[in-house]
């Protein structure tokens, strides 16, 4: 079995066994979340589609976790359920490209510079209560990364904010997988702390050089390898499986997804001309604050970037950060989304893509992709989630008033169909809740 | 030669520069009026003159002065300056950058004689990027990483040079009573205090030197002249005297319900005048606190909850204590991000809080609570003109603030990121 078949074979098996406990949860379970019926309609709702615009007094039919229509010329069939919103407004779940929540400061293996082989899903925490919190931003998924103390820090992990229900079931199934890299003033500070390589921006793209280099050795002997065995060479030897080789030559056979943080201009150039020189692709760039510098050369190379709104100065190479960034950037052709980075700040990235149109004048459509559709690309599942259209994850949040402001709260949360958060119900989809004293006075 | 006059022109634009430019008379036609002092003005009319404000009313009746720019107010709203109850401007430029941290003399838990006028850098360049939002006027205090960190400035946010942006010296002194300061967790090397209870202890015999040193003064001072000893200054114990005294507020920090009880017991035993800082766990004690009828700062809003709390119980807290009577006043707590101020306002009326009592949190409340509410706080006839003009709601996210005058000066929109805005193409929007 080739390394490709047995990788696709283990997910399979994966996916079964989640499908296999997601069964036993949903029978199991008498209230909570997953009793909810996946069959209703939302109608008379102000829809910010994030695809197709906004449609006042809107329907949208959800059916089996997924949306079955939208638009307003949609009615509930006989026996399902419909319910009259009033015109509020009804987002896509809020997706976080960006976020080290749940991972109990396991973030960083800053023991050697490049660490590709460090799984975020062996770290997930999938019962901690970031979770919930940002639920109740409405947020249904995120991309779980490592930290920025090592040049090539690891693979991510993609999740549905499910809380309540086991990893697996939080494991969003069928995204592709990311690595994570990092740039300037942390790796450098990290290991040249340490008195070791690199300790300089100099050495830190070395220090990717000479990995990609090796990456490419391991490459060549498993392609030729694997060729000679399909031509049923029973002499050929198998190489010996190198974890971190392997992950690296996954990045040059462009299978994976790669997320940079980086701050500087002239590092976005080093990082193309590195993947260039390599042949990889780079899906996005993080942080990103002077993407304004040089966005056309950002564009070109076919990278989103993922910023915050206005957050800067907390270090040097964050100094020139302007809240301008993400607009600037967009206008130049620039795939943008809006991220955390933050437990915090993932609680209301709805307001945080609102500075987008306090700052540079962003549209509605425009703020609303850059929390929903855009974030959705950059980790690779914009085809089952992001926006309000048929055949898409039904991941939706109700809002209680308009979502692009500091008045508006997440009223009713579903993903996949399942409603997960619900205001009005304290504590609700969150197991052992206990009410604080201050309820029931 | 040539260089020399180079640097006579640099010279001289740089003096240029720094001469603040004269308030000039304009008015504001037509605008909506957010007066906070009372109510708002829908249609209305302010004039700013001479630094002050000369009018504020219904727009039929305020007549406008010959000469005054006259701007159309139409769509635009109008609002006193927004003051910040606490920040850290002026003490930190980067960060993570030590060399440009002015934050915390923390070679001491108890260091009330630092001053944060003495390290004020009145040219930072967060100062320009929080006016930009229509912060006017701030308290700046040191980082609460002491017990007593120091003593707090109140600033205004433009003026030629540090003497001119800081309207208040000393006006306040930070109490930290949070449990943060105990100096070192492990056994071998720690240092006192360690504990909650050496930390009090602390504090304890600090109050009580300086009641004696007040007492020996003032027993020194009712003595004949002639019969008058010489007493050595000490400035650590000269520092807290007006606290003690109960002349000037201490601001007392404590996040929880147990902190809340031990500090305001240690409080009451050396009866000082407070206000309450930073309580973003205390649900528990909610009825306690508005039972003492003084101010409190909230938050930050921000703040996650705790592992036993409710997801919302920090962001409900100023509406629950401003339910109970309690006078609410915001602080971001920053630098860097002081000029998201009026957005934690707005968070909080997302949750329950009143919308005037709000916008009253961060103009009107601090005003009155940092001795300034004769001069700021409110749009009202003799008033230093602090004055916002926005394209909306105050507290919302999207409001662009068009311009900020303070003193009645016509404050330059422009700040190091509008700068490299416009570097790179940005635009003037």
């Amino acid at each position: 079995m080739s390394l490709a078949a047995r990788a696709a074979w283990s997910r399979t098996l994966l996916l079964v066994f989640a499908l296999v406990m997601l069964a036993a949860t949903l029978s199991a379970q008498s209230a909570g979340p997953a009793s909810q019926s996946s069959e209703f309609v939302i109608k008379n709702a102000t829809i910010l589609t994030a695809s197709h615009g906004r449609i006042e007094h809107g329907s949208i039919y959800v059916k089996n976790g997924k949306i079955a229509a939208v638009g307003t010329d949609v009615s509930a069939p006989a026996g399902v359920q419909a319910v009259d919103v009033n015109g509020a407004f009804v987002t896509p779940g809020i997706i976080d490209p960006h976020s080290h929540m749940a991972l109990d400061d396991d973030v960083n293996e800053a023991t050697s510079p490049v660490v590709p082989h460090m799984m975020m899903k062996d770290a997930f925490v999938y019962t901690d209560k970031e979770i919930y919190r940002a639920l109740a931003g409405g947020v249904t998924s995120a991309l779980l990364l490592h930290g920025s103390a090592d040049m090539i820090g690891g693979q991510a992990v993609v999740i549905k904010t499910k809380f309540g229900l086991s990893r697996d079931q939080m494991l969003f199934p069928g995204a592709p997988q990311s690595i994570k890299f990092a740039s300037g003033e942390n790796p450098k500070r990290v290991f040249g702390s340490k008195g070791q390589l690199p300790s300089t921006r100099m050495g830190n793209f070395e220090v990717m050089r000479e990995a990609f280099i090796q990456a490419q050795e391991y490459r060549r002997e498993w392609d030729e390898y694997n060729a000679k065995a399909q031509k049923g060479d029973k002499d050929a030897k198998m190489p010996h499986r190198d974890l971190k080789l392997e992950a690296l030559a996954d990045v040059l056979r462009g299978k994976l997804l790669v997320q940079i943080h980086i701050y500087r201009a002239d590092e976005f150039l080093t990082e193309i001309a590195l993947a260039n020189e390599f042949g990889y692709k780079i899906r996005a760039f993080h942080h990103a604050l002077e993407a304004y510098k040089v966005p056309d050369e950002i564009a070109k190379s076919g990278a989103a970037i993922a910023t915050f709104s206005d957050w800067w100065g907390y270090k040097y190479e964050a100094f020139d950060a302007i809240p301008w960034n993400a607009t600037m950037a967009m206008r130049h052709g620039v795939r943008v989304a809006i991220k955390s980075d933050s437990d915090d700040y993932i609680r209301r990235l709805n307001q945080e893509a609102a500075k987008t149109m306090r700052y540079g004048g962003a549209t509605e459509d425009e703020a609303i992709k850059m929390i929903t559709i855009n974030p959705a690309w950059i980790i690779g599942v914009d085809d089952k989630t992001g926006s309000i259209d048929v055949g898409k994850d039904a991941d939706l949040v109700l809002w209680n008033s308009y979502p692009l402001s500091s008045y508006a709260l997440a009223d009713k949360v579903w993903i996949d169909g399942q409603l997960f958060f619900d205001r009005s119900t304290p504590g609700y989809g969150m197991p052992n809740y206990k009410s604080d004293p201050e309820e029931g006075q | 030669m040539k260089k020399l006059i180079c640097t006579t022109l640099l010279l001289s634009a740089f003096t240029l520069a720094q001469s603040a430019p004269a308030p000039k008379t304009v008015v504001v036609k037509g605008a909506k009026l957010l007066t906070v002092s009372h109510g708002t003005i829908e249609n209305g009319t302010i004039v700013l003159s001479g630094g002050k404000i000369t009018a504020v009313g219904a727009a039929a009746e305020v007549k406008v002065p010959a000469g005054a720019e006259v701007m159309d107010g139409k769509g635009l709203t109008v609002y006193p300056g927004l003051i910040d109850s606490e920040t850290h401007l002026g003490l930190t430029e980067v960060q993570a950058d030590e060399m440009t941290n002015d934050l915390v003399e923390a070679s001491d838990e108890i260091m009330p004689h630092m001053h944060v006028y003495d390290g004020f850098h009145a040219e930072s360049t967060l100062i320009p990027v929080t006016r930009y939002n229509g912060i006017t006027n701030a308290i700046v205090a040191p980082d609460d990483k002491d017990t007593l960190p120091g003593q707090d400035s109140f600033i205004q946010l433009y003026g030629a040079n540090s003497n001119a942006m800081i309207l208040g010296r000393d006006v306040a002194m930070p109490l930290n009573f949070t449990g943060a300061q105990r100096r070192n967790e492990s056994f071998s090397k720690a240092k006192f205090p360690q504990t909650r209870m050496g930390m009090a202890a602390q504090l304890r015999q600090t109050f009580i030197d300086a009641q004696e040193y007040v007492r020996k003064g003032d027993e020194n001072n009712a003595k004949a002249a002639d019969k008058r000893e010489h007493i050595k200054r000490d400035l650590k114990l000269e520092a807290l005297v007006p606290y003690l005294k109960g002349e000037k507020p201490v601001v007392l920090e404590a996040n929880t319900a147990s902190e809340f009880d031990a500090a305001i017991a240690l409080a009451q035993e050396f009866k000082l005048k407070i206000v309450l800082n930073h309580l973003s766990h205390a649900q528990q004690v909610l009825d306690q606190i508005a039972a003492l009828k003084v101010p409190v700062i909230v938050g930050p809003i921000y703040d996650m909850p705790k592992e036993d709390e409710r997801y919302d119980s920090v962001y409900k807290l100023p509406a629950e204590l401003q339910k109970r009577g309690v006078k609410v006043l915001f602080a971001s707590y920053d630098a860097h991000q002081s000029r998201n101020l009026p957005y934690a306002a707005g968070y909080a009326v997302a949750f329950g809080l009143p919308y005037d009592e709000a916008l009253k949190a961060i103009t009107l409340y601090p005003a009155e609570v940092w001795g300034v509410a004769d001069k700021l706080g409110s749009l009202d006839v003799g008033k230093q003109a602090n004055v916002v003009i926005a394209n909306g709601d105050p507290l919302d996210v999207k409001t662009e603030v068009k311009r900020v005058f303070i003193g009645g000066i016509d404050v330059p929109m422009v700040t190091k990121q509008t700068i490299l805005r416009d570097q790179y193409g940005g635009g003037t929007k």
